[in-house]
């Protein structure tokens, strides 16, 4: 499989007659890509807004981020998602870089969005602060889950797919300002050099533990809880064959964004045929019964056996429960005689004291960690705030509160918040940008 | 600002350890091992008093001996409150806890000391306190103090502070999350942790999981044998006495209780509870032998199967409490069985 990203630098986004790219400048027609947000009859409110990095704005509660995108050829970006079946991973895809289509919610949050801050204190805690965005806020009559701290956010998400899309297609015709291959052969069929490189494959654990289909990840469009572990091909994630679901508190989320650009994809790619063969992603899950959980496991390290894998590195998406199929998975492939990495960041409470993992092996002995979801993080009022400031505390976010005895509020009248690393936006950046370690104090 | 240093007989020159027993006082200025001390803060902080105590009264009398040292301190200035360093004398490592931890709590200021990892003082308050990696003895006086006074002085001028490993004191157990300078993607260190792993090089995981320290399950003991047994009933549920007249801590235990069940058949609500905060205590308040099941070792011995019951049943409360604390009760209380010539127990938990 061989998948060719052409890359176009996004230097500056306006508004503008033609939604064009012209000169690293996208402009884009608000009332067209309006327009487009608007198709899906639920989509009751949709305002756009541009965002750079270093902006005084705070955005809240954000849903999701998508890179634009455009399949040369045509085809849906997200197979089974925003249109037909097509073997992702395979050709040519268009994408819009150093950009994203932000999803934010006029009004109602949830326990899984969060929060982004473009400049300031808070812009460190999150990946995205250092993006340049187009902002859709919007807000929808999906009155079945506006006072569920559990949402679906299906409009909004799928209104995001469907700008992203729209954006990307005006790539349509334009040369690319640099490309990006990715190859593997076959792995039957590679050369004596890279089959006597120590073999290595990802082992993926998306968030897939509501058992209520709409929440959780989807790979091709189907609900990563119906699914058992399966061998894929590490070009298909890049290439959208996978779209973060609306589950888990957001600092441990994978957003669309994320599975797109795969840092740890990239970086085995940069290894492979040099120091190791990279032999393909296992797309496992993360279950709610300890009997799935062990069965998933199962499934993992028979296929990394079956591979001939030498080594496994090992992230899941989310943490408490899910703690246990990772260390599950984690142990499994140790015991099949696969040297083994975990990544994933941890939860030790906000005096930093509590267990790290809720399951922990000493055969789990290579762990990168990323951070600590319940950091206690206070920063100061931001001039705009795009969404709803309130929405932090009020709607069951996961890193917010309406009402501390000790902290007080999270939101405060002075627009200052205090939070849990919880509810910052993909903030612990398990796919690999982390920067953040933990370390014993 | 200001300073107090907390020191032992021998470092207070009163003696050795023919003085062990000196009661606790306080002097105005330093002495001894607080001349150091000054000499280590330099002109920034005044080391005001010296307090000294003798490490056999602090032993035997702790709750008297915390009691004086901190009325001493009542309407005192200070920013900071330093004991030892240690090194590897034990009962002065366990009394610059005590003292440490009281002072903590009582006044609010920061505490540090120092101890060799050989001292018992170290793992029975590593995680309630910063202590830093000691020498054996007092010729690593200089150093220690050192060690203590940089960290002191950064931490007192809210300067930043390092991870443990680099300070250079014994973790705590708290860990936070730290941006890595300069910095290093994730992607970066599982690569180099997976290149090391695989060529069987030494790595250092950023996740290290505790040892679990398994016991065997003991061989079976034959009917018989059991027959003439006296069996002793333990818990780590919080079944104490009505009102809980030890204070054991509902959580993080640090105490256990010793209870005298002669002529008691049966744990009668309201007589007995539990303290214990980790489940719902309904159940075992309205019978606490479900937790510990006194009623049926009776009948047990009343039956023959069992020789008897030990005189004394023994509990704490086992959520929160650390591993160490654990281990270091359950030393307690088997030297008390032992003692007893009690060879059969029954621990329950919840």
């Amino acid at each position: 499989m061989k998948l060719t990203l052409a890359n176009f630098h996004v230097k500056d986004i306006i508004f503008g007659d033609k939604t064009q790219l012209k000169d690293g400048v996208l402009t884009v027609n608000e009332k067209e890509a309006l327009a487009v947000v608007l198709e899906d009859s639920h989509i009751t409110q949709a305002e756009l807004h541009v965002v750079r990095p270093g902006d005084e704005v705070r955005m809240v509660p954000v849903k999701e981020a998508i890179e634009p995108r455009y399949r040369a050829g045509g085809g849906p970006v997200f197979p089974g998602v925003t249109g037909e079946m097509l073997q992702a991973g395979n050709g040519v895809t268009h994408a819009l870089k150093d950009m994203s289509v932000l999803v934010v919610g006029k009004h109602a949050g949830g326990f899984q969005d969060g929060l982004i801050d473009m400049s300031g204190e808070g812009a460190k805690y999150t990946y995205y602060s250092q993006l340049k965005h187009l902002v859709l806020v919007a807000d929808t009559d999906e009155d079945f889950e506006r006072r569920e701290q559990q949402k679906k956010n299906r409009a909004l998400r799928w209104a995001g797919m469907r700008l992203a899309e729209y954006l990307g297609s005006c790539t349509k015709d334009l040369t690319p300002d640099d490309t990006d291959v990715y190859q593997l052969d076959p792995i039957t069929k590679r050369s004596a050099a890279v089959n006597g490189l120590p073999s290595v494959v990802l082992v993926l654990q998306p968030q897939s533990q509501m058992e209520e289909l709409g929440y959780n990840d989807l790979n091709y469009g189907w609900d990563t809880n119906r699914m058992l572990p399966t061998l894929m091909h590490p070009n298909e994630v890049l290439d959208g064959a996978m779209i973060s679901g609306s589950f888990m508190p957001c600092s441990s989320k994978w957003s669309t964004y994320d599975f797109q650009n795969f840092p740890m994809i990239r970086r085995l790619y940069a290894e492979h045929g040099k120091t190791l063969n990279f032999l393909g992603v296992i797309m496992s899950n993360l279950n709610v019964a300890l009997e799935q959980k062990e069965r998933a496991a199962l499934f993992v390290a028979q296929i990394a056996k079956t591979l001939g894998a030498d080594s496994a590195i090992v992230a899941e998406e989310g943490y408490g429960n899910p703690d246990a199929d990772f260390t599950a998975c984690l142990v499994a492939l140790e015991d099949a005689g696969v040297k083994t990495v975990g990544l994933t960041n941890e939860c030790t409470g906000r005096d930093g004291a509590s267990q790290p993992l809720v399951s922990m092996n000493e055969k789990s002995d290579a762990i990168v960690s990323t951070g600590n979801v319940s950091t206690l993080i206070e920063l100061p009022p931001m001039k705009t705030v795009l969404g709803e400031l309130a929405s932090l505390g009020r709607d069951g976010l996961s890193g917010g509160w309406e009402g501390d005895e000790k902290l007080g509020p999270s939101v405060r009248p002075d627009g200052s918040i205090i939070m849990e690393n919880n509810a910052m936006f993909c903030g612990d950046q398990v796919v690999g940008w982390s920067t953040k370690t933990m370390v014993e104090f | 600002m200001k300073a107090i240093h907390y020191i032992n007989q021998f470092f207070g020159q009163i003696g050795g350890e023919e003085a062990a027993g000196h009661e606790p006082e306080i002097r105005e200025g330093q002495v001894g091992a607080a001349m150091a001390l000054q000499a280590a803060l330099g002109s920034g902080v005044d080391v005001t008093h010296t307090i000294i105590c003798g490490d056999n009264f602090m032993g035997s009398n702790t709750e008297e001996a915390i009691r004086r040292i901190l009325s001493f301190l009542e309407g005192k200035e200070f920013d900071i409150f330093f004991a030892g360093p240690a090194f590897r004398a034990g009962r002065y490592g366990v009394a610059c806890g005590h003292i440490c931890d009281a002072v903590q709590k009582k006044f609010g200021v920061p505490v540090l000391t120092s101890m060799n990892e050989e001292n018992p003082g170290v793992e029975m308050y590593r995680s309630k306190m910063v202590i830093f990696r000691g020498g054996a003895s007092a010729a690593a006086m200089k150093k220690d103090v050192a060690a203590m006074t940089g960290y002191g002085l950064r931490l007192i001028k809210g300067e930043k502070l390092l991870p443990a490993a680099r300070e250079g004191y014994f973790g705590r157990g708290v860990r936070d999350q730290v941006w890595l300078d300069p910095p290093v993607n994730a992607t970066d260190r599982v690569i180099d942790m997976l290149f090391k792993k695989l060529r069987g090089e030494p790595f250092q995981t950023e996740l290290p999981i505790p040892k679990t320290d398994r016991v065997p399950i003991a061989p079976a003991i034959p009917p018989e044998e059991l027959a003439k047994m006296n069996v002793a009933l333990l818990t780590s549920g919080g079944i104490v006495p009505f009102g809980n007249p030890d204070r054991i801590q509902s959580a993080s235990a640090t105490r256990w209780g010793k209870y005298d069940i002669t002529g008691i058949d049966d744990l009668k609500k309201g007589e007995y509870m539990t303290t214990h905060a980790g489940y719902d205590p309904a159940a075992a308040n309205n019978d606490p032998d479900v937790v510990l099941p006194l009623d049926a070792l009776r009948a047990y011995e009343k039956e023959g199967k069992i020789g008897g019951i030990h005189q004394y049943f023994y509990a704490t409360v086992g959520t929160g409490t650390t591993q160490a604390e654990a281990a270091r009760m359950a030393g307690e209380i088997v030297e008390e069985l032992k003692s007893a010539g009690v060879r059969a127990a029954i621990l329950t938990s919840t």
